[in-house]
């Protein structure tokens, strides 16, 4: 497809490879799973009880995981109406100023995703309200690694981390930390992302972060059959 | 006050250039970190569940899966020959024919968008050729494009639905008769231009190739039969529709039309039968074509799901705040009457709509005017339906509609002569807006006699 | 809004605020605190899981996000299994049974069984005694077999449908009205102010009156942020919260018996078990009992029907 992001290095393009796969195969495994939910209920009278769970975990992680991607190749929706009115200066300082409001952004959400996501870890949150002071001294309520999903069972190739971090305590259902732990790593992904097309801003290789419509592509690949008079 | 400088924020960031996404989510963190106790892992909760916790929003990622499969797998195609069989030999025949393939099309996908795309592209390249004038033909597409979604399934009502926790099945429903009479309001509008101005006609080409036709496009039109039928007939609730229209629309463009997958031929060679590779069965889940769909539909969801999310932390300040509540008081207490505060809804949306991504903006909106409308008397259902085509119009109108933007880039003309061209066909839309608005009847009357009146149970 | 200086208390919960048994508690206790601590403590409610919905609600509570939530007993699976025995079928004879278990020793001890996780139950709030309902009469167990059921999301739960023969299914709330009326789903539990409340019986053949399990909710707070309180601030809550409890707790099953001649005047069925007819029903759930009796405790159980045996 001609609107298709081209990575300039191998492994530029086996990193790429791997984000487009993973974007596939987590919107596969959604659609498969609650097909075979409705397959199963109407045609057996039964079902995978965690089928609803496991998809709605899969949806968050294609999200959370995808939007780094979606930076990488621009392709977040934005606004350009007013952006074009600028000569190519002002645009490019109001490039830079966008990308360091995203970069800021993805640094809270960083930080709040790591706070979210620690405690269920048995790991320390981070204090400070705005910034990272240091680590919190661990109480009581900091330790969830007890927490669990409500539906997925725990599969019995994972019990080796119920002495680690479970207190030797058997799951019942898989620990929530497993299927959060894509919040901190899809934000710093994220944060990284957004720093990398800061710098293509800056160094003028990239013109600004966002596309006009979401079928930017589409509309790419179909265009030549109404061009010229 | 807070409200406005919050909103002026979100518009002023959005306007430098910051993705809508990050405008909505920055705005709103800074507000409730200096604003509220809430803390920055909340917000990344809220980031998370946006898609963990809401079962609702899980078909949007199948709606757009079935219409990506459906329109690389050569579906449009086939329902452009079927609709021209049957219209197209009226005056402004090819014209008519585009805006019922897109009517068709809007009941597969769930967006305007990808409607103005698949059916555009062939269409507006078709009626050039038959010696429409570009303009003409860009106008009627980018209008028709709208009904994607009006007409079931529709990404927008899901998210409607979501927001307000009323059933999609019955938003669904609700956009059947209106849909309806969106399409054939603006396809009497080109048969009276066309009478006027003498439009070229198509040949009549008998019943025979409407039946072939319709047979070709029969495969892809079960999908609407799927749809409605799997969610009222009780074999699938309509985040399960989603997933089996995207299965099915799988099967159709791998095996029967194979315009895609391991059977697929390049243009002009007979592509291959089942028969003759039957190991197809197997690799066409691992084809590249397949990988591909799959990760375009999943870009999609995931640019539209970075709105939605932000879009959810918007609302959670608005909820921290109780912000609805006091502009419910407020608008209340002022002896607002319903018809005045569906004018009122009309404004905010045909504004808000110059900035923002549809779903977006309904997430942000609809929690704000739901409860008022409730008070007013006036139904959810009825109240999701103007929101969807306030949101039609908002696609269609300058400086910022999304329509706009394919149309001017699959017909290959500058904006603001898309804007132009769809201006009296956006005169058509409006006409509609102020019928849907104060008849109600035209949304309730499906959901009422299929599933009974609509219960408000919050 | 809270004035500058008041402890605020958020509190969110999941349903309306006027008419369901614990949106009208949590809004008397709002008005109640409200006007008898005001200067010291202000509470915001949040209905309609606008913020929250009842899982998220114990994450963000644990963050010290939210303060008060009052979510159903089989939400407190993952903090601790002996909540499961709430959930067990023909636990409880009636609502009465269950007021007097909750109010004793064990049932006071349960309340603090949470805090090495964090959580402290307050009080137990009551909505009522569980019926079933599904598209065709519901006589005999048997009946059952085969039908799907909407449940809660709990192992019990499942356990219990899969013992009539019947498929459990989890769905989203929002959507179970629909999947009822369409045939997605052929039946589903719940009290008779629920079932009036979402207006299940218009899409159910008849409700069946088997008092089989009970819905009622915890007021749950963090354990931390309690204990931060000042003593004599902790102490004019918890009076509050007893009060407003006792009040709406007595209330509970007149609310119910309400809603339940409202559905018979909106033209539902309700049917009555003989006591033979029951008894086979006790007969076929029953043995759910022992797959949860590790997790529940067997002096739990033997408190619970000591209770129940006076009623
Ligand atoms: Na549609
Ligand atoms: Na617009």
């Amino acid at each position: 497809m001609s609107g298709r992001y081209e990575p300039d290095s191998i492994i530029g393009r086996v990193v790429n490879e791997i984000e487009e796969t993973a974007i596939a195969v987590l919107l596969g495994l959604m659609t498969l799973i609650t097909f075979i939910n409705v397959v199963l209920r109407y045609g057996f009278n039964t079902g995978l009880i965690w089928g609803l769970e496991a998809t709605t975990f899969l949806f968050a992680w294609l999200v959370v995981f995808g939007v780094s991607y979606a930076v990488k190749v621009t392709a977040n929706l934005g606004v350009d109406a007013l952006i074009n009115l600028f000569s190519p200066p002002v645009r490019r300082v109001l490039a830079l100023l966008a990308a360091a409001i995203c970069i800021a952004y993805a640094f809270l959400l960083f930080k709040g995703a790591w706070d979210y996501w620690a405690n269920f870890a048995n790991l320390p949150k981070t204090t400070g309200r705005w910034f990272p002071t240091g680590l919190e001294e661990m109480k009581r309520t900091s330790y969830r690694g007890w927490y669990e999903v409500i539906d997925i069972p725990m599969p019995e190739w994972l019990r080796w981390i119920e002495p680690l971090m479970n207190e030797g305590e058997s799951y019942e259902k898989i620990p929530r930390f497993i299927p959060y732990f894509i919040l901190p790593f899809g934000m710093a992904l994220l944060l990284f992302r957004f720093v990398q097309a800061g710098l293509r801003i800056w160094r003028g290789d990239q013109a600004s972060l966002i596309v006009s419509h979401e079928a930017e592509d589409a509309v790419e690949d179909v265009a030549h059959m109404n061009r010229g008079d | 006050m807070e409200v406005a400088i919050l909103f002026a924020m979100v518009v002023g960031l959005m306007l430098i250039g910051v993705p809508i996404a990050v405008s909505l989510g920055f705005s709103s963190t800074i507000f409730l970190l200096v604003l509220s106790d809430t803390s920055l892992a909340s917000i990344a909760q809220s980031f998370f569940q946006a898609m963990a916790g809401h079962y609702t929003l899980l078909a949007i990622p199948f709606f757009i899966l079935a219409s990506s499969f459906m329109s690389t797998g050569g579906v449009a195609r086939r329902i452009i020959r079927f609709s021209i069989a049957i219209v197209g030999h009226f005056p402004g025949g090819l014209a008519i024919a585009g805006v019922f393939a897109c009517m068709l099309f809007a009941a597969l996908s769930g967006s305007s968008p990808a409607t103005v795309v698949a059916i555009g592209s062939i269409v507006i390249a078709g009626m050039r050729q038959v010696g429409y004038s570009r303009d003409f033909a860009a106008g009627v597409i980018a209008n028709a494009g709208t009904l994607g979604i009006l007409i079931p399934p529709s990404i927008v009502m899901v998210v409607y639905a979501s927001a307000t926790d009323v059933s999609v099945g019955r938003m669904f429903l609700a956009g059947v008769i209106p849909g309806l009479m969106a399409g054939t309001m603006l396809m009497t509008t080109i048969y009276i231009i066309a009478k006027f101005r003498n439009l070229p006609k198509g040949e009549w080409l008998g019943w025979g190739e409407v039946f072939e036709a319709g047979a070709d496009a029969g495969w892809g039109l079960f999908l609407i039969v799927i749809i409605l039928g799997g969610i009222y007939g009780g074999i699938f609730t309509p985040t399960e529709a989603a997933a089996v229209a995207a299965v099915y629309a799988f099967f159709i463009s791998c095996f029967v039309y194979r315009d895609m997958g391991p059977l697929a031929r390049p243009d002009g060679e007979r592509n291959l039968s089942l028969m003759r590779k039957p190991i197809a069965l197997v690799t066409a889940f691992f084809h590249r074509d397949t990988r591909d769909t799959l990760f375009e539909a999943g870009k999609l969801t995931v640019t539209l799901m970075f709105i939605i999310a932000n879009a959810l932390i918007l609302k959670h300040v608005l909820t921290d705040e109780q912000i609805p509540q006091s502009i419910a008081a407020a608008m209340l207490d002022a002896g607002l009457e319903w018809w005045a505060f569906l004018i009122i809804v009309n404004i905010i949306l045909l504004i808000g709509g110059q900035f923002m991504e549809p779903s977006g903006l309904i997430v942000i909106v609809a929690p704000l005017v739901f409860p008022i409308a409730i008070e007013l008397g006036i139904d959810p259902i009825h109240l999701g339906i103007i929101m969807v085509v306030n949101m039609e119009i908002g696609m269609i109108t300058p400086p910022v509609g999304l329509n706009l933007f394919v149309t001017s880039g699959v017909a290959g003309m500058p904006m603001m002569r898309v804007v132009r061209a769809a201006l009296p066909f956006l005169a058509v839309l409006f006409v509609f807006l102020i019928l849907i608005t104060y008849i109600p009847w035209l949304s309730t009357y499906l959901p009422t006699t299929f599933m009974g009146p609509e219960i408000i149970t919050n | 809004a809270c004035d500058d200086g008041e402890i605020v208390i958020k509190f969110s919960h999941v349903t309306n605020s006027d008419r369901h048994p614990k949106g009208i508690a949590a809004t008397l206790l709002q008005e109640r605190v409200n006007a008898e601590m005001d200067g010291t403590a202000c509470m915001e409610v949040f209905p309609n899981s606008t913020l929250y919905n009842d899982d998220q609600v114990l994450e963000a509570m644990l963050q010290g996000d939210v303060q008060l939530a009052a979510p159903s007993l089989s939400k407190f699976e993952q903090f601790t299994k002996t909540f499961r025995l709430f959930d067990l079928p023909f636990m409880f004879k009636n609502i009465d049974a269950v007021d007097e278990f909750q109010n004793s020793e064990t049932g006071q001890a349960m309340k603090e069984s949470m805090t090495r996780r964090g959580l402290l139950g307050l009080q137990f709030w009551h909505n009522g005694m569980k019926q079933m309902s599904a598209n065709k009469p519901l006589i005999e167990p048997s009946d059952a077999n085969g039908l799907k059921f909407r449940v809660q999301n709990s192992d019990v739960l499942k356990a219990q449908m899969a013992a009539l023969g019947g498929s459990p299914q989890p769905m989203a709330f929002s959507e179970v009205y629909g999947a009822l009326q369409t045939g997605v789903v052929d039946g589903q539990e719940n009290t008779w102010s629920n079932i009036y409340g979402q207006k299940f019986f218009e899409v159910q053949d008849g409700i069946t009156e088997t008092n089989h399990g009970i819905i009622d909710y915890l007021l749950v707070t963090n354990v931390d942020w309690w204990e931060s309180l000042d003593a004599d601030v902790r102490d004019q809550l918890a009076t509050i919260m007893a009060e407003v409890t006792e009040t709406r707790n007595a209330a509970s099953f007149e609310v119910n018996q309400q809603n339940r001649q409202a559905i018979i005047d909106a033209g539902g069925t309700v049917r009555e078990l003989t006591g033979e007819q029951r008894a086979k029903w006790v007969e076929v759930m029953k043995p759910v009992w022992e797959q949860f009796t590790d997790d529940v405790g067997q002096e739990n159980i033997d408190a619970a029907q000591a209770i129940n045996a006076k009623h």
